[in-house]
């Protein structure tokens, strides 16, 4: 049995248990104070569904995140690197009253990170006249975004030797003061940002040997074999730029083949090979986020109508030559619309078709292993998907890879469509149906020259229509702005 | 309180009692995570066939999660591009392992191999095609030899690390805790070791070897592995057989030098070679596939067939080649001896009467011992159904097509490529030249040793047109 205690040994019993409760107490704040002020991967949450699209995560920054203090100095330090004016240059869509552009959303992993979402590359903007205010229309191709230069730009920034923690951190006091402690985490973030930016910069070196994409366009399957899995493009020369496509009216679209070649037909599998693009792991993907996205252009996001006035007369007389040329691949519910046509049919530039291999294909299999989600739907077709032509007033320039500027030079023969044009401009073209595509710079910026002649970039093909009047096509077209 | 009385307290017996639980309970925990052992039945045979363990997962089963990341990590030591595509794995869209491979529980999920991953021919119509599997038929890009250096070559590279492998799967799952500290500690440390072993002991004989290339393998497993016979340094690389339609072989020999009259005892040895123990090999599993491959049917040539020329090829067949080929011929599944038939040797001196002993005693005391092996002084006749599939030909593989089968040895291909599945109308096989095949394919050199194209020099002296006839015939077989 224990002896009683002496008076000495309680007093220095209860001493000690004194002491242990103020240690605790003391972690217990700064273990609070810690959580509070890096509490890891915590989204900003927007309760608006259009404001979740536009600004909301869904977890592309665990992995691919710019710590948030980086981004803003990063203009600041590498003016030179940028195409103008700070991010605006690169055709980010600003909203008033908002500090970010819509597509790049925030969330804490122990500091506030910058990632990307669906709205950067599924935003767009119209301009009545150049003098106009830019109107957004959710869902559409981002016509004016380069997401390829603004990645570049990125990268360049991390392999320049003034990357380096001192110059990032005096870059940032320059703007607002960091204290100690977060002096200490931006330096650690500067080297860890600049290890992941070199590292996709590695792995997607391949694209400097391709044509650039422009605005309104990407690679969606060559980077992902580099970043994904480590494939050596070594010998691997497929050309895959392809316009970015609309993402509005989903519901009519299920079990269609999705993307441009039709080498999915499952949405919610399309939706998060989407977001591994954006930056997403299978880890840190938001899949709550993702789903509200998803049901929001299922049963919500709508095509936005024509705004322009129609010609109702012409209109009428293009109604039929619609049903008689274009409904049977491109009408909802009629037998070819959201199945591949094969290449040797269609006739249009083969390369984002060969950029996706069977090889490729076959490795997606594994994406999202471990996870009830893995991908199972993935193929190699031998086409291109007929696309179902909602809203498709907006989506200009024309054809999988954006090559036709205008629905009017899409029904003319090939030969007789634009060698080159400008894309990134969002001034409407009423006429044609599509962007005023001859406009070189305009206040100061450019715009980019595609050349059809380029690797990927071809026109031909898709002759459907090229016979018809030049009335007839005129008509049609006006048909065309009413879908 | 003294000691013996002690040992006879309540406390005690409690302590006692606590301390076995626990001890169970630990036990129960390590046979659960490490040892404990779900096997997947499939209810369709050709999934069976596809992906059903044949009983390789417990002794050489590799860590599913190390599976899925050593190609993204060392991408370097693969051919190419594509993952396990790139060593010729025929990956059917949408599986989560490509044909051949198998995911079975063994404490964690392991991955193994089958008997589809040699016997599933690959055949694209043109280069842009997503190809076609023939099942049953001989693998006409897959790389067994490949799929193992592969695997040697990462565990040998000092960034197969715990932390390195344990980085690249937890940037892909969220693997619970658990499972990290048993991969971490447990798993990956014995995965490597295992792999190294493997190397030093069962395919130490593998670098003193020409090649394998894609479609072909050799008895070194038989006698090496399974066998632990010491190395003879003989060279034996031979083509993969089709194994469908065996109904209609049962009476014949099997391998290409007829090592052993008996089908199942055949497909139990092979399933040893794939890595199966003696306690491990799952015979059920084996003769399930067996059951299904007797009565698989041999698949139609896939393309069209000029059947009136095919028709005048009919009488050339049955004149040259029909005693020897034919079901029902004299000489049909016999072996015909090397100086008749003149071809490479190497194969047939590969497999001594002392390995077919020693096959012979390997599984005594076992149910399914074995009693048939034995050797030849040749190469069986083999009956020609499917033989648009079996490309290239002879027992080495060492004539790229039909077309060259049929010409004087002399002018038939010193080197081609094999591997690359795309079809040869023209001339019954798989496209062998051209820079698509070079980069696809492997380079076959007649000239190194086991690779000769020597011999079977039956119908070399026809006309040019009634070879053309011949060649549409036996596209009918």
């Amino acid at each position: 049995m224990a002896e009683p205690l002496t008076p000495i040994e309680r007093t220095e019993r209860s001493m000690a248990a004194r002491t242990a409760a103020v240690l605790f107490m003391v972690f217990y704040v700064i273990g609070l104070f810690l959580f509070r002020r890096f509490n890891p991967n915590f989204p900003v949450v927007y309760t608006p569904i259009e404001d979740h699209f536009k600004y909301g995560s869904i977890g592309s920054e665990p992995a691919n995140g710019i710590p948030f203090w980086i981004w803003k100095v990063l203009p600041d330090m590498f003016p030179d690197k940028l195409p103008g004016n700070g991010y605006a240059s690169f055709g980010f869509v600003y909203e008033p009253g908002h500090d970010l552009p819509i597509g790049l959303s925030r969330r804490r992993v122990i500091i506030d990170r910058l990632g990307m979402n669906c709205a950067i590359c599924h935003t767009g903007t119209v301009r009545d006249t150049p003098d106009s205010t830019p109107r957004i229309y959710l869902g559409m191709p981002a016509n004016t975004f380069d997401l390829q230069s603004y990645l570049r730009f990125l990268m360049a920034c991390a392999a320049d030797g003034r990357f380096t923690a001192d110059n990032v951190v005096r870059a940032i006091n320059a703007r607002k003061s960091l204290g100690p402690l977060e002096t200490l985490v931006y330096e650690q973030a500067v080297y860890q940002t600049r290890e992941v930016l070199l590292e996709r910069a590695r792995q997607t070196s391949f694209m400097n040997s391709r044509p650039d994409w422009g605005p309104g366009r990407v690679d969606t399957f060559n980077p992902y074999k580099t970043v994904q899995f480590n494939f050596s493009m070594d010998n691997d020369h497929t050309v895959g730029a392809t316009d970015l496509p609309s993402i509005w009216n989903q519901t009519p679209r299920v079990g269609m083949q999705l993307h441009w070649d039709g080498n999915n037909d499952l949405l919610q599998e399309r939706d998060k090979s989407a977001a591994l693009g954006a930056g997403v792991t299978p880890v840190s993907i938001d899949l709550k986020s993702v789903g509200r996205i998803e049901n929001w252009i299922l049963n919500g996001l709508q095509p936005p109508k024509y705004p322009y006035s129609v010609d109702e007369t012409l209109a009428a007389q293009g109604a039929p030559l619609y049903k008689s040329l274009c409904a049977s691949c491109h009408e909802f519910g009629s037998p070819y619309v959201g199945k591949v046509t094969p290449i040797g049919e269609i006739g249009t530039d083969r390369g984002r078709l060969d950029s996706y291999t069977y090889d490729f294909a076959a490795n997606m299999n594994l994406l999202y292993a471990g996870y009830p989600w893995r991908f199972t739907h993935f193929r190699k077709t031998d086409g291109y998907a007929n696309m179902p032509l909602d809203g498709v007033w907006l989506r200009a320039p024309y054809l999988h890879n954006g090559s036709v500027p205008t629905l009017r030079d899409l029904l003319e023969p090939p030969a007789a469509r634009p060698l080159k044009f400008y894309r990134g401009y969002d001034v409407y073209e009423r006429k044609k149906g599509g962007f005023v595509s001859n406009v070189a710079t305009e206040k100061g910026k450019s715009y980019f020259l595609y050349d059809t002649a380029l690797p990927g970039n071809g026109n031909a093909g898709h002759l459907y229509g090229t016979q018809l009047s030049p009335a007839e096509k005129d008509a049609l077209v006006e048909y065309l702005k009413t879908l | 309180m003294n000691q013996s009385s002690y040992f006879r307290s309540r406390g005690f017996h409690t302590l006692l009692a606590a301390s076995l639980l626990l001890i169970a309970l630990i036990g129960i925990f390590f046979w659960y995570k490490l040892f404990r052992t779900v096997i997947t039945v499939y209810s369709d045979p050709v999934e069976h066939f596809k992906y059903g363990s044949i009983g390789v997962e417990v002794p050489v089963g590799l860590p599913y999660w190390i599976w899925v990341v050593l190609p993204r990590v060392f991408p370097d030591k693969l051919p190419g591009p594509g993952g396990y595509v790139a060593l010729g794995a025929s990956w059917e869209m949408g599986k989560e392992l490509p044909i051949g491979f198998t995911k079975e529980i063994v404490g964690i999920e392991r991955v193994g191999v089958n008997c589809a991953g040699c016997h599933t021919t690959s055949v694209r119509s043109a280069p842009d095609q997503a190809p076609q599997f023939y099942f049953g038929g001989p693998t006409s890009r897959f790389q067994p030899q490949g799929y193992v250096r592969f695997l040697f070559a990462c565990a040998h590279d000092d960034r197969f690390t715990s932390a390195n492998i344990m980085n690249a799967i937890l940037a892909i799952y969220d693997m619970p805790i658990v499972d990290r500290l048993l991969y971490r500690y447990l798993i990956m440390p014995v995965a490597k070791s295992s792999l190294l072993k493997s190397e030093k002991v069962d395919y130490y004989w593998m670098p003193s070897r020409p090649d394998w290339g894609p479609g072909r393998t050799d008895m070194n497993p038989f006698q090496r592995q399974v066998l632990k016979l010491p190395d003879d340094h003989t060279v034996g690389s031979t083509d993969v057989m089709a194994v469908w339609n065996e109904r209609a072989h049962l009476s014949m020999l099997h391998h290409s030098d007829g090592l052993n009259p008996s089908l199942t005892e055949s497909s139990r040895a092979a399933a040893l070679a794939a890595g199966a123990t003696k306690s491990s090999i799952d015979i059920p599993a084996i003769d399930r596939v067996e059951n299904w491959l007797l009565d698989l049917p041999s698949p139609k040539y896939a393309f069209a067939i000029d059947q009136a020329l095919a028709a005048q090829g009919q009488p050339i067949f049955t004149q040259h080649c029909a005693g020897c080929h034919a079901f029902g011929g004299t000489r049909t599944g016999t072996v015909v001896s090397l100086g008749e038939v003149g071809t490479d040797p190497h194969r047939n001196k590969h497999w001594p009467q002392t390995s077919a002993d020693a096959f012979n005693k390997y599984a005594n005391g076992y149910p399914w011992a074995f009693h048939h092996f034995r050797s030849s002084d040749g190469y069986v006749s083999v009956p020609l159904d499917g033989v648009w599939l079996r490309a290239p030909y002879l027992h080495n593989g060492s004539v790229p097509n039909m077309r060259e089968m049929l010409l004087p040895p002399d002018q038939r291909s010193k080197v081609f490529y094999r591997g690359y599945d795309v079809y040869d109308r023209a001339n019954m096989g798989f496209v062998s030249f051209g820079p698509q095949a070079e980069l696809e394919g492997f380079r076959y050199d007649t000239s190194i040793v086991g690779n000769s194209n020597q011999g079977h020099t039956y119908g070399v002296d026809l006309s040019a047109a009634d070879k053309q006839a011949l060649i549409e015939y036996l596209k009918t077989l």
